[in-house]
Order: structure tokens, then sequence, then C-alpha cells
């Protein structure tokens, strides 16, 4: 049952909003945390009940290690400072042996002609998203930014089924105090904003991203063996499935956002914002700022600032240079831009899936952001004036982040480099411009993937591409379209924003209808399987 | 030092750390509001401010902070907690 399926849509998720709402009053208060916990693991035991039983001892062990953060007296900041490294150190064993374990036994048994059999039978629902929730978590019990704590409003921190698939990433001081606080008595405008999100999210999804999946596929299923290694599919083919990829995964990953916040919104509670127009970025730097934000804060926050702290900190100790705006020097550059971003774009490529396609992309990134901050700060040096720099560069640098971001995601689809290499071969037009010279090798009898592929179904995709990149570059999106109703629980959206209207509705509902019209096409969702 | 004479004196540190000459810091001020503001921005701001101020951040708390007024009152804490800076005028 996950948020796609007609079950949740039109069984679950309207019987627990009806039944939130309609808790007698005085008992609400001290409902709702309960009533959400409850909630939650029939979302669970439905989906996937041994994922739960999984999670929950180390999402209690956390809760244990939290407490004796607390309960530590603020002068023993090195007894607090272990217990943090302790829990940290258990929540990456944890994520580490469901995600790489099976690899790590099978490369351990085949090195040493062992047979252990230790692989763990399933990934638990979630699990990467909800290790970095948990390590954020005891990373604000250090710092301070958690002073109280309730068991009860933790675990529903863990286990609130609206993110529990695939985020968004949370803070325990976001979410606490809205379950704690007392429901509100009119809860129209929460159901509006969203059952109005829910309806863009699954048609999206369902009716946009789903639909792509033809186009993508057959392409990116090329086979990574070496003696294929020469069947590239051809230029239009392969840039046509990238674009129909770029699109496919932002919709589907977006769409599941709306999905997840207007989910959460049914019971009054705002999630962070997780997607904001990511495809008007006109840097990669911005661009990171509006995909995946609360990875990226995430990422940040626990990994990327402290590096970078420590580093300038360290030169300065040695008296060498610091990062100094334009008169910055070579060597402070590497040290302080390029080893952070380097090694927290590995690890977010660690983080989304094993294999060392996604260390490819986390170092396509690295290099990209380390590229785009060096140049913010020496730009000053060779082109002064900021006005006429902004008016020639943005719109250059709005079609130069979207290259090098579909670029990368080539590393970020394919099976394995291998793979990803023969598609770059195709991108480049190492095996000839049109899809029919494929045909030929199929003529000679060798059967491809990507043979499917011909001019008359890549007309199709290239309809599809003509409708939605412009959407994605000019449309406002849908969180800036109801900014006037606080859609999330921050972030600078769309000044103006829809105001609510018959027409707003009948629009809304047509999307929501086409988007449960086009279940049955439904897959999983494409982050799920992080 | 009073939050307004922090905030008085952030303003040539912004403009300092992001080449703008018209930043003029206001407690309302986001990083969202001035160009280069950025996660690396925001450390390099705060390592010039630890320089100015003569405090010293968390990694944690830096990645807190919403506005210059959150950035006034942290570095106002900061100096209470440590009333013998010497880098303060």
């Amino acid at each position: 049952m996950p948020l796609n399926s007609i079950g949740f849509l039109f069984v679950f998720l309207p019987l627990c909003a009806v039944l939130f709402w309609h808790l007698p009053r005085p008992a609400r208060v001290s409902w709702a945390p309960g009533f959400l916990l409850a909630a939650s693991v029939c979302f669970y035991a439905v989906n996937s009940l041994a994922s739960l039983l999984i999670l929950l001892p180390s999402v209690i062990l956390d809760y244990g290690i939290a407490r004796l953060i607390l309960r530590a007296h603020p002068a023993r900041q090195g007894l607090r400072h272990s217990l943090l490294i302790a829990g940290v150190a258990l929540n990456i064993l944890f994520l580490g042996y469901f995600k790489f374990g099976a690899v790590v036994l099978a490369t351990v048994n085949q090195t040493l002609g062992t047979s252990f059999n230790a692989a763990p039978a399933i990934v638990p629902l979630g699990i990467s998203f909800l290790v970095l929730q948990k390590i954020a978590f005891l990373a604000d019990v250090r710092s301070g930014q958690v002073k109280d704590l309730s068991f009860l409003e933790y675990l529903v921190f863990a286990f609130f089924f609206p993110r529990a698939i695939a985020g968004p990433i949370i803070h325990y001081q976001e979410i606490a105090p809205q379950i704690r606080r007392p429901v509100e008595r009119d809860p129209r405008e929460h159901l509006m904003v969203g059952i109005c999100l829910i309806c863009i999210g699954v048609f999206k999804k369902s009716f946009v991203a789903d639909s792509l999946d033809k186009y993508v596929s057959p392409v990116f299923s090329t086979p990574s063996s070496s003696e294929l290694f020469d069947l590239y599919p051809t230029l239009i083919t392969s840039w046509i499935s990238l674009l129909c990829y770029a699109m496919q995964l932002y919709f589907d990953f977006s769409g599941y956002s709306d999905m997840a916040i207007g989910t959460a919104r049914l019971f009054g509670i705002r999630l962070p914002m997780n997607f904001n127009s990511p495809f008007k970025a006109t840097s990669i730097v911005e661009y990171w700022s509006r995909w995946h934000i609360t990875l990226t804060r995430f990422l940040t926050a626990y990994t990327y600032t402290p590096v970078v702290l420590f580093l300038t900190r360290r030169r300065m100790k040695k008296g060498a240079p610091v990062l100094q705006g334009k008169k910055s020097k070579a060597s402070a550059i590497l040290t302080i831009v390029a080893v952070p971003t380097f090694i927290t774009m590995i690890l977010s490529g660690l983080w989304h899936g094993v294999g060392w396609q996604f260390i490819c992309w986390g170092l396509l990134h690295g290099f990209y952001l380390t590229v785009n901050q060096a140049w913010k700060m020496l730009r000053p040096r060779f082109w002064p004036d900021k006005a006429s720099y902004e008016r020639v560069m943005k719109p250059v640098g709005l079609v130069v982040t979207f290259f090098a971001v579909i670029l990368a995601l080539v590393f970020f689809r394919a099976p394995s480099v291998t793979s990803a290499l023969s598609i770059y071969a195709g991108l480049v037009g190492a095996n000839g411009v049109f899809p029919e010279t494929v045909q030929l090798y199929h003529a000679a009898g060798v059967d491809t993937p990507w043979i499917v592929m011909n001019s008359k179904t890549l007309i199709g995709a290239v309809w599809w591409l003509v409708v939605l990149l412009p959407a994605v570059m000019l449309l406002p999106n849908s969180l800036a379209l109801l900014s006037r109703y606080q859609p999330v629980l921050e972030g600078e959206l769309w000044e103006g924003g829809l105001v609510a209207s018959r027409l707003a509705a009948i629009v809304v509902a047509v999307l929501g209808v086409l988007g449960v019209m086009t279940l049955n096409q439904g897959t999983g969702f494409l982050y799920g399987q992080f | 030092m009073t939050n307004t004479l922090i905030i008085e004196k952030l303003t040539p540190i912004l403009r300092e750390v992001f080449y703008d000459d018209d930043i003029v810091a206001v407690p309302q001020m986001t990083a969202s509001q001035v160009n280069g503001w950025d996660s690396l921005g925001h450390v390099r701001l705060l390592v010039e401010i630890e320089r100015a101020f003569d405090v010293r951040f968390d990694a944690t708390e830096i990645s807190t902070l919403k506005s210059v007024g959150d950035l006034a009152d942290l570095i106002e804490r900061k100096r209470e907690a440590a009333p013998q800076g010497v880098g303060a005028s």
C-alpha cells in the first residue's frame, strides 16, 4: 500500500483523516500523538511489518542515547560528545549493514572462498531516510536544539507514515511542537491544501513520471557486459531517453514529496519543503538548494559545514592562507572548497546506492560544485561588473546547469559504470545518429534492449519533452501555487499564489482524476529504492 | 555591546564577504536576499565574525541561524558568556 495506490488514497487515508478530525474534542489534545502513532504503525503493518520490527530497536536505542546526553551535566562535554559519536557510529553501521551487507559479504566469500550467509533478508522501508533523521536528532540533542523529549512524540517523529517511504528528512524540533499543540477547530484549510497537494502529486507521479518510463528503461537497461560494450544506443535515442529520465525522476520524486507533504497536512502538520523548481537554477550551487532540499540541508549541516570550518581553522592555526574572496589562493581553494565538497558529494553518492556509478555521480557533482564555488569567489577579478555579468550569465547558467545535471544523471540511472559509459558513447554519436542505425544490428541477428526505441516511439517522447521542459523551467511549482496557505514549514516561495476558487478546484480535481486513472501504470517511487 | 551595535558592525563584514557595498544589515535579512550567501559563504562569513567579535561558534550553531537577527543574538549570547573579548570595539 504505497502512497500511489487505491488502498492508500481511497481507504486508509480518508479513514485516518476522518477519524482524526472527529475525535472527541476534549480528548483531542492527548489523542493526536497517540492517534498518529497508531496510524503510522498500521501503515507499516500493511506495507512491511518486518521493517517496523527491524527499525524499532534502533529507534529506541537512539532515544536512550538522547536521554543520556540530556541527562549528562552540561560541563561534561566530553561525555556528551562521546555519546553522540557512539550513536552516529551505530546508525552508520546499521544503515551500512542493510545497504552494503550483501555486497560486502559476497566480496568476502568470493575472495576468501568462504560461504558466510549473514546478508540482510530485506532492506527496511525508508531506512536511508530514517537513519539520517536519527543522526540529525542525536546531533540536535547534543547541540541543545532539542531540550524536551517525549517518547510518544519521538516515536511519531521516527515513524510518521506520510514520510516513511522516502522522506522528507525532518528534524525532531520541527515536528514535535506541531504534534503536541492542540488541534485546531476548523480543519478546512488543512484539508484543502492537503488534498490539492495529493492530487498534484499523484498526477505528477502516475500521469507523467510513470508514462515516461517506457522511453527510459529500454535505453538504461543497456547490458553492462564488456562484449556488448560496443552496442551503444544512437545519439538521438540517448539524448531523448536521458531528457525523459530527468523529467521522470523530477516528477516522480517531487510528486512523491507533494503527496507526503499533502498527506501530513491532512492532519494539520506541515513538513519542510523538498523541491523548489530545481530546473530554474542558474548555477549548480543553486540547483542543490532546490533539489531534495532536506537531504542538502542535512549534508550541509552535518558534513559540509563542520569540514569547512575544521579545515579553515586548521589553516588559520598553521598561518596558511584561508579563503579571501577574489584574492583567494589556489591552495586555499583546493583545501577549503574542493576537499569538503568532494567528501560531501561522495557520501551523498554512497547514500543513494551501492555501486561505483553512484560514486562517479558524486564525484561529478563534487567537481561541478567546486568549479562553481571557486568561480563565484574569483569572478570579480575577471568580470568586475556584477550587473553585466548577471545579465549575460544567468541565461547561460540556466542552460549549463541543466546539462551538467542531466549528464551526471547517466551515472545515477545506469546499472553500472560500464553501462553508463555506453550511454555517454551514445550521447556523442559513437554509434550513429538515428535510431534506425541500431536496427542494422537487429537485422544482423543481434538483439539489443534499445531496439524497441524506433523513431515512432521516440516521437511520443518528444511530445512529452516539448510540454514538460518549458513547464519545469517556467511555471510556478505546486508549493508556490499554494503559497498563500503556507504549504510547508518555511522557505521563500512565490509571493503571489492562487486564491481558492471553483476554477482552481476543478483544475486540481482534473489532475487528481487523471492521476488516479493512470495509477495502474504505477511502479514504486524511484527514491523509495534508496 | 548591544544587539543594535552588533548589527551595525555586521554591515561592513557582510559587504566585504559578499562584495556588495549596497548591503545594509537588518535583523530580518536572510541568506536568500544576499547574492553569494550560500553554504560556503555562510562559513566564510562566520569565520570573519569570529575574528571581528572574538567569539567561537560550533558547526551546529552555524547551521541553525535563519537571519541576521538570529546571528546578532548568537553573537550577543557568546559575548555575554565570555565578556573578556578584546576584538570588539
